[in-house]
């Protein structure tokens, strides 16, 4: 039974022990099909590439020390870069011959300490493809001696790098050309493990449910409070539809009789509620009327003060000025105020009107619904 | 007996003996130091003394706020009488100064100017001591004014304070490197940066100052949130608004703009160029001069031009802002009352009025509501014509003319795009000063003003 609550770790584990143990045994076990592609693959390719010197016949001593080697390498591939050197040389030992690839074999099993190392290796590996045996070789030997530091450690997993020269001049490269395949073929799928065939078949209903019921417990837990949050936020959701506001007052209001207003007078009362200066005043062409001004700076849009002392309007964010029939006249506000619109209702008050506005600039001052004439 | 508005009451002069006890120990240390490095005086003012150190002095100045500190700190009498306080004449004349934007900004320009040009005075030791000194005994003795403590001590505003201080300290310490840098390149000398390591440790260098600074911005931040309650207002509302209205300190620059500027120039274009401009300084900086060690010699015109953008035309106007800026936007000196009534008689009219109306003695040529676009604009150029030549004047005869002058130099070396960018960036900074002077000088409000499409410049 426990063997079935194996949890992804330790299966890879049990995969991992299985693979070294198969490609320790046989090189041509290269490993479980479980393991991912890029850890078998410098098993199986060390492996080959044993495989192959001690097939070939010019290296009749590397027989003996080179199973060794690969076993090192396999064991514990160091980087990526030790995979894709152990790439390139199998892909060269394939097609040359297996001894121009082994000095570059040999170093990046030592663990390059660089890419210099690294390009080191694929140019020598470039230059054995290219040319003849012979002097594939002496390319071969020319980065290793510029890296003598790789030597001492790689005489750990692979024969000493003389060694390998030496065997390299006394072979006969056409001949000892090793025809064997590319990448070693994969095993078969290992057999299921027969201890797995026969808990499953134990397995009895009640482990199910129970499994499924702790399964579904958290679940049914997360998800339960997933609904009650979210029916939360959807109260809140619903509150958030309906603030607490004030509802927009009608555009259209009555503010009393022409009679409140003598002349020249600059009624606040509506200011505060409403946003609009009811003024009566003949300042802007002679004419006694009465008007409502917004009071909207129309610079930045702040609300100018009156200011009873200096008969203006003045905005306290930037200083623009208004004369009391709402031309600018300092600051930077750009153009007059606006008016809105005015008339006598026929109860005789006077009725704003917001949804409606006119401005002096466009000439609409002129118009009669913005304004009521006096007399 | 009960002053609403006491100019001193026994806190503030408790408060003030405090600060002077602060100087008070600053001095002695800067005695000490005195005393240590610097030679003695064997002739004062042609008299043989014998042997008298420099620091003596010092020691005077300490020993006199030492006493300063102790009469504050003991004091317990009618704080009405109390002696030490800001002579209302000195108060008087700083206000005539600081309220009148012209002298405002002419004096910002003024000490711009004395910085460069007496920066290798402005940098010694002893005489930036003596500013920190005089700076912080001018702000003790401005606290004795009612007025001053109600704008100062404002919450919101004590930050900017400390801030000033901090600006100062920064461009005082930038000018101390780039002026040693370029004695030692002058005199063939390796350059500060040459004689110190391009390598220092992560620990315990980088880790303990990060730790250190930790710790005393934390500090700073828990006693400034315990000592200073944040400045909360009445509840918002659409129809009222406070007066003064103020941006947030580091707007107030984009909000003096605004004063001279129609929003949609000082609001969105001018700052889009601000931003930009900054942006593509490396672009159009041809100098290679100055990379990874201060200099002022080698990139006069860069930093010149970048502190004037900064200092008068940035932080000059967030202290007008902060400080000066009153109810209705008026100006107001610093000790002076905050009068909503206060009267300033101001006309400020547009270039098209003065040359319509005051010069052609004829009415503003105007487009009725009824006429078509086409008929609009001919009426609308008509009006502006004279406006839109002077800007068009402005942008395009100023960089020809620089190339084959002043900036001769400058367009050779950068070419035509990238010498068009910087010219036109100058001129856009430009703008501002010139704006408020033509304001300041002949009450012009715009000089192309165009209502009709929100169009003004």
């Amino acid at each position: 039974m426990a063997k079935e609550k194996l949890t992804t770790a330790e299966i890879l584990a049990q995969a991992r022990q299985q693979g070294a143990a198969g490609s320790g045994g046989s090189s041509g076990d290269a490993g479980q099909p479980a393991d991912p592609p890029a850890a078998a693959d410098p098993q199986a390719e060390s492996a080959a590439a044993g495989e192959a010197a001690s097939d070939a016949p010019a290296a009749p001593k590397g027989a003996s020390d080179t199973p060794a080697a690969p076993k090192g390498a396999s064991a514990t591939p160091k980087s990526t870069a030790d995979i894709l050197a152990a790439a390139r040389a199998q892909g060269s030992g394939s097609s040359e011959k297996p001894a121009a690839a082994k000095p570059q074999a040999a170093k990046p099993g030592g663990a390059p300490k660089s890419t210099a190392d690294i390009l080191a290796a694929a140019r020598a590996q470039g230059a054995s493809g290219a040319k003849a045996a012979p002097s594939a070789g002496d390319d071969a030997e020319k980065p290793a001696k510029e890296k003598p530091a790789a030597k001492p450690r790689a005489a750990g997993d692979r024969p000493p790098l003389e060694e390998m020269v030496r065997r390299m001049h006394e072979g006969k490269p056409a001949e000892t050309k090793p025809a064997r395949p590319k990448l070693p073929s994969k095993p078969p799928l290992p057999a299921r493990r027969p201890e797995s065939a026969v808990s499953r078949r134990a397995f009895p209903a009640a482990m199910i449910a129970s499994i499924a019921a702790i399964v579904m417990t958290p679940f049914a837990l997360g998800m339960g409070l997933l609904a009650l949050i979210g029916g939360l936020w959807s109260l809140l959701g619903a509150r958030f539809m309906m603030p607490n506001m004030v509802v927009e007052l009608p555009s259209q209001f009555k503010v009393g009789p022409p009679s409140d207003l003598p002349p020249g007078a600059v009624s606040e009362k509506f200011k505060a509620s409403r946003g609009v200066w009811l003024v009566r005043s003949d300042a802007y062409n002679g004419e006694d009327i009465i008007y409502a001004l917004a009071s909207v700076c129309t610079h930045l849009g702040c609300t100018p003060n009156w200011l009873e002392g200096e008969q203006k309007f003045k905005c306290p964010c930037h200083g623009s000025g208004f004369y009391i029939s709402g031309i600018n006249f300092e600051g930077p506000a750009p153009r007059p105020l606006e008016r809105v619109g005015l008339r006598l209702a026929e109860d005789g008050m006077l009725e704003v009107d917001k949804s409606v506005k006119f401005q002096e600039e466009l000439g609409q001052w002129q118009d009669s619904k913005s304004f009521v004439a006096l007399g | 007996m009960l002053e609403p508005h006491p100019d001193l009451t026994t806190h503030v002069i408790h408060g003030l003996g405090w600060l002077y006890t602060v100087m008070f120990l600053m001095n002695v240390g800067w005695t000490v130091r005195s005393f240590n490095r610097e030679g003695h005086y064997d002739k004062i003012l042609g008299f043989q003394v014998p042997h008298l150190p420099k620091a003596f002095v010092w020691a005077i100045y300490t020993a006199l706020l030492g006493l300063l500190a102790a009469t504050h700190l003991a004091a317990d009498g009618d704080p009405q009488d109390f002696f030490f306080r800001m002579p209302v004449a000195l108060k008087d004349a700083i206000n005539v100064v600081i309220a009148n934007p012209i002298s405002f900004f002419l004096l910002s320009i003024l000490m711009f100017a004395a910085m460069i040009w007496l920066r290798k005075w402005l940098v010694r030791p002893t005489v930036g001591w003596v500013l920190l000194n005089f700076s912080m005994l001018f702000l003790g003795l401005s606290m004795t004014d009612y007025d001053f403590r109600q704008i100062v001590g404002k919450p919101d505003n004590v930050p900017i304070v400390g801030m000033l201080f901090i600006v100062g300290y920064f461009t005082w310490l930038y000018f101390a490197k780039a002026v040693e840098n370029d004695r030692r390149i002058a005199a063939g000398e390796p350059k500060i940066e040459d004689e110190q390591a391009d390598q220092v440790l992560v620990w315990p260098d980088l880790v303990y100052t990060e730790m250190i600074c930790m710790l005393l911005l934390t500090a700073v931040l828990i006693f400034w949130g315990v000592g200073l309650d944040a400045p909360l207002e009445e509840p918002a509302s659409a129809v009222k608004t406070p007066n003064p209205s103020k941006a947030p300190w580091y707007f107030l620059g984009l909000q003096e703009m605004l004063v001279y500027y129609d929003p949609w120039m000082a609001g969105v274009v001018l700052p889009t160029i601000i931003l930009v401009g900054l942006m593509a300084i490396p672009y159009i900086d041809f100098n290679k001069l100055g990379n990874g060690y201060y200099t002022f010699d080698q990139r006069k015109f860069s930093v010149s031009m970048f502190l004037f953008g900064f200092l008068p035309l940035w932080v000059a106007m967030i202290i007008l802002g902060t400080f000066i800026r009153g109810p209705n936007w008026n100006m107001f000196g610093p000790y002076e009352y905050w009068d909503v009534h206060k009267l300033e008689v101001l006309n400020n009219i547009n270039l098209s009025d003065w040359f319509w109306v005051d010069q052609m003695n004829k009415p503003l040529p105007r487009p009725g509501a009824e006429d078509g676009f086409a008929a609009t604009a001919l009426i609308i150029l008509k009006r502006e014509w004279l406006g839109l030549a002077l800007v068009a004047g402005y942008l395009l005869v100023f960089p020809p003319l620089g190339a084959i002058t002043v900036f001769r130099r400058f367009f050779v070396k950068m070419g035509f795009v990238r010498y068009m960018v910087l010219a036109n960036l100058i001129l856009f900074m430009a703008a501002l000063p010139l704006k408020m002077a033509v304001r300041w000088l002949f009450n012009l409000k715009y000089i192309v003003a165009i209502p009709e499409w929100f169009f003004n410049i």
